[in-house]
């Protein structure tokens, strides 16, 4: 469904992303794990058509993203780190935008305002501008407009940021019953607690390359030494090993 | 988990292609849509929360209208008295060299700004990030952002032309045909430069994306370079031949270029030049029809140009987008520069709290290009008009030119303290609600917070200070004004410095925004339009106080001033009394302000 075909993308005589080779399928939810700089962020805006691949292909369905960003951008939503919302709409208008762009007739955007709206809890403010919204109000919108379309694919960039808790547990409910739903989630995250408490696979990068790929508990035998937890094991795996007490 | 998301009620098919894209003309519809609500809302905030600002805004802007109404429209009145009425060989060759250069003139800067305009809408832009991630055609997405480069650029353009051609013909008694030609004349030759900028935007960044910078500057400053060629070369006959009928031939040729029948600018004048003509009861000789088909090719070319925009959209944007995306980001150099070595050596006589927190400032400052540039561009542009008044010292013992001198001087003053008061508006004003943000730093260090307030009024008081007082001086020099007239400047210019920074430094403690990030918004709130206000009535009245006695007493002696109280000896005591009143009032303007800043930055809780 999701495929990345032997991905690199290089900024002058950095490379981003090194020749990255990807598949994910219905129903899983993928985390990309990675310090600063490691190619995550690159690799999702490769995905939504933000940037173009220096060579190699990203398939989402039957689409070359890069000769066909329209039709995949029907089958994905995108949900950036830093959530762009217009300070003079009100959420109810903005989603009935995004739900006007995707097609949708007039009762089915009213129909879908709705469904987002209750989902995200977003009844109590969606009539006030957004100017006013905190940034979890910001951030369940956006989530609410990346949705609104029902998307094969869904791509959160640090979900977790800025989040309360409430927002927190939302957001994590949701990944994971869409994923379950039989959708792909395709999330970047450091929060690596909620990585292992949600993903069906990690992935983790380092410079670029992938040097993980699999379900958490192939990490932990793969390094039977580094401890249990997704943390230490990320770190191990970064040649970082234990934090020092 | 809470119900709520449960998604497991989603269809079997995907629902994301479960409908049909919109169309390009529903695509246009929901991006009207979009537009006309943002417009609402953002007018229903300007009525009910910035209501200072618009009036002001509204207010002069028509005061400026009308002021370049009346000027045209006497300058107009002189052609047609002087000159010719409309319809005659020599009316029209004066109108084809004004109307040409004009309208060249302004088609050239409508091209820069409407690409520099689209430039900063499509690429840098957040809104064009989120709006490509969504099945939106990519050629429409540059058209709406295309819309609003054209509205940007060209309002400019529609508040000078408009008193322009209203005041034409109104002078030479236009039939009323001109009038309904005038708007679809002027906004179809405004959408052809604006289609230009465009276009040349989106091949720039799709050719060049690392030199885009470069290429708009060069070929700006060889813009620039000709045209001050042609103005000092139109101006360097001697004082026999200046406006004589040698000068006006020998311009006239060397404008020519501003007449060539391709140019928009040309069709336009033409189109207008027809317009006002009256047909001398010839059946054939058609004045409407005649200026019905320059706008004919106006409006075509036009056409042409938004399908060459809809074009480059569709085949360039996406491309160059990605291809400007991909560079790498300049790591710029963070050394000591010189600047802030000459500013510790300048700040030593300050408390070491002090000088810190003003060298933090500098720092800040030197290292935002959005600041200094625009800082060196209105600095730099008066520098080269202060460079190029020395015309006045040829006649320096005639009394009107005396007068002038002293009057031109004078305004010369006022408009750097102008400039200066919307520098301290938009960049100082804004940095007590922006520190707001970062409190926490300063609230934890051992700094009082007196001392946090005083070290913004001497970083902007001290720091506006020396580029102003080079100004004036240069100004004077070149004018060649008496010593007293610039120490008297002088004086003043400190004036002026310490007062708009009491004022800026002030209110922008005692209003703070702490909930906005944006500078430019926290300036143009209402505690900013209010000392933009304040500011300007300050500037005018110190000003006033000291250019009016400073005028008379120069021509006190040298000419015949009848009343008493305009001879040498109380003028003396006027020019004093001025000074002194000045004085006062910088002192008021400096020191209330700060005080209630002071007092609100205390009790102030972050």
């Amino acid at each position: 469904m999701l495929r990345f075909d032997n991905v690199t993308r290089t900024y002058g005589s950095r490379v981003a992303v090194d020749h990255l080779t990807l598949s994910l399928e219905r129903g899983e939810l993928f985390a990309l794990l990675g310090h600063n700089g490691a190619g995550k962020t690159t690799t999702i805006k490769m995905l939504v058509g933000l940037l173009k691949p220096s060579s190699g292909t990203i398939y989402v369905g039957p689409y070359d993203v890069t000769h066909n960003p329209r039709e995949v951008s029907r089958l994905v939503g995108y949900v950036p780190d830093l959530p762009f919302l217009y300070d003079k709409l009100s959420g109810r208008e903005f989603l009935r935008f995004v739900a006007d762009m995707y097609g949708m007739p007039e009762a089915a955007a009213k129909e879908a305002v709705d469904r987002e709206a209750e989902r995200f809890q977003l009844k109590d403010f969606q009539d006030q501008l957004t100017e006013s919204y905190s940034h979890g109000m910001r951030q369940r919108t956006v989530f609410a407009a990346a949705m609104i379309h029902q998307p094969d694919v869904l791509v959160v960039d640090e979900p977790m940021v800025g989040l309360d808790p409430h927002s927190i547990r939302l957001v994590k409910d949701l990944l994971k019953s869409y994923s379950q739903s039989g959708k792909i989630v395709l999330m970047s995250t450091h929060t690596l607690t909620v990585a292992e408490e949600i993903a069906d696979r990690v992935g983790v990068m380092k410079s670029g390359k992938i040097v993980f790929e699999g379900k958490v508990e192939e990490l932990r035998s793969s390094i039977p030494d580094a401890g249990q937890s997704l943390e230490s094991l990320y770190l191990a795996l970064m040649g970082e090993g234990e934090p020092s007490e | 988990m809470s119900d709520a998301a449960r998604v497991n009620d989603s269809p079997p098919m995907a629902m994301s292609l479960a409908y049909a894209l919109p169309t390009h003309e529903r695509e246009g519809q929901i991006f009207w849509r979009l537009r006309v609500l943002m417009v609402r809302a953002h007018l229903r905030f300007l009525f009910h929360h910035a209501r200072l600002r618009t009036s002001l805004v509204i207010g002069l802007s028509l005061f400026f209208w009308i002021g370049l109404f009346v000027l045209f429209y006497k300058g107009f009145d002189f052609v047609i008295r002087y000159v010719d009425t409309p319809g005659s060989r020599y009316h029209a060759d004066v109108m084809l060299f004004v109307f040409p250069l004009f309208f060249l003139s302004l088609q050239v800067m409508l091209i820069f700004s409407s690409g520099i305009i689209l430039y900063g809408g499509l690429y840098p832009s957040r809104e064009t990030e989120y709006l490509m991630t969504l099945p939106v055609r990519d050629e429409r997405l540059v058209y709406y952002r295309f819309q609003e480069a054209v509205l940007f650029s060209s309002w400019g353009f529609f508040l000078l032309a408009s008193p322009m051609l209203l005041a034409y013909g109104l002078v030479t008694k236009a039939p009323w045909y001109y009038y309904a030609y005038l708007l679809p004349l002027m906004a179809s030759f405004a959408y052809i430069p604006c289609s230009l900028g465009a276009i040349c935007c989106l091949l720039l960044i799709y050719r060049l994306p690392q030199a885009r910078r470069i290429a708009v500057g060069a070929i700006a400053l060889a813009i620039i370079v000709i045209a001050y060629h042609s103005i000092w070369k139109t101006l360097e006959f001697s004082e026999s031949e200046f406006l004589g009928n040698a000068w006006f031939k020998e311009t006239l040729r060397r404008f020519r270029f501003a007449r060539e029948e391709w140019l928009p600018s040309t069709w336009l004048s033409n189109a207008l030049i027809e317009a006002v003509r009256r047909s001398h009861n010839n059946p054939r000789d058609l004045p409407w029809l005649a200026a019905g088909k320059y706008f004919v090719v106006l409006v075509s070319n036009a056409l042409v140009l938004h399908l060459a925009v809809i074009w480059t959209g569709r085949r360039l944007f996406r491309p160059s987008y990605w291809e400007l995306h991909s560079r790498r980001a300049k790591k710029p150099k963070l050394t000591l520069a010189w600047v802030d070595v000459a500013a510790g050596w300048l700040l030593v006589g300050f408390p070491r709290q002090t000088r810190l927190l003003i060298m933090k400032d500098l720092r800040l400052f030197r290292r935002d290009p959005v600041q200094w540039s625009q800082f060196l561009i209105f600095f730099g542009l008066l520098l080269l008009y202060f460079a190029n008044v020395d015309r006045f010292r040829e006649h320096k013992g005639d009394i009107n030119v005396m007068t002038w001198v002293n009057i031109v001087s004078f305004l010369n003053l006022a408009v750097v303290g102008l400039i200066l008061s919307t520098f301290t508006t938009r960049f100082i004003y804004p940095l007590i609600s922006l520190e707001g943000r970062r409190f926490w730093i300063l609230s934890l260090l051992p700094v009082d917070r007196d001392t946090i307030l005083w070290s913004k009024f001497l970083f902007a008081a001290c720091g506006s200070w020396l580029p102003c007082a080079a100004l004036v001086g240069i100004s004077d020099v070149m004018l060649d004004v008496s010593i007293m007239v610039v120490a008297v400047h002088q004086l003043i210019c400190l004036l002026l410095c310490l007062g708009l920074a009491g004022m800026a430094v002030g209110f922008g403690a005692m209003m703070p925004n702490f909930r906005e990030q944006s500078p430019s918004k926290i300036a143009a709130g209402f505690g900013g339009t209010l000392n933009l206000v304040l500011s300007a009535l300050y500037i005018m009245a110190v000003v006033l106080m000291t250019a009016l006695p400073c005028h008379f007493y120069l021509l006190s002696g040298k000419t015949d001033l009848p009343p008493k109280l305009l001879q040498p000896e109380y003028l003396r005591f006027w020019l004093m009394l001025g000074i002194f009143a000045s004085v006062v009032l910088a002192g008021i303007v400096t020191i209330l302000p700060l005080r209630g800043g002071l007092k609100s930055f205390r009790r102030l809780e972050v």
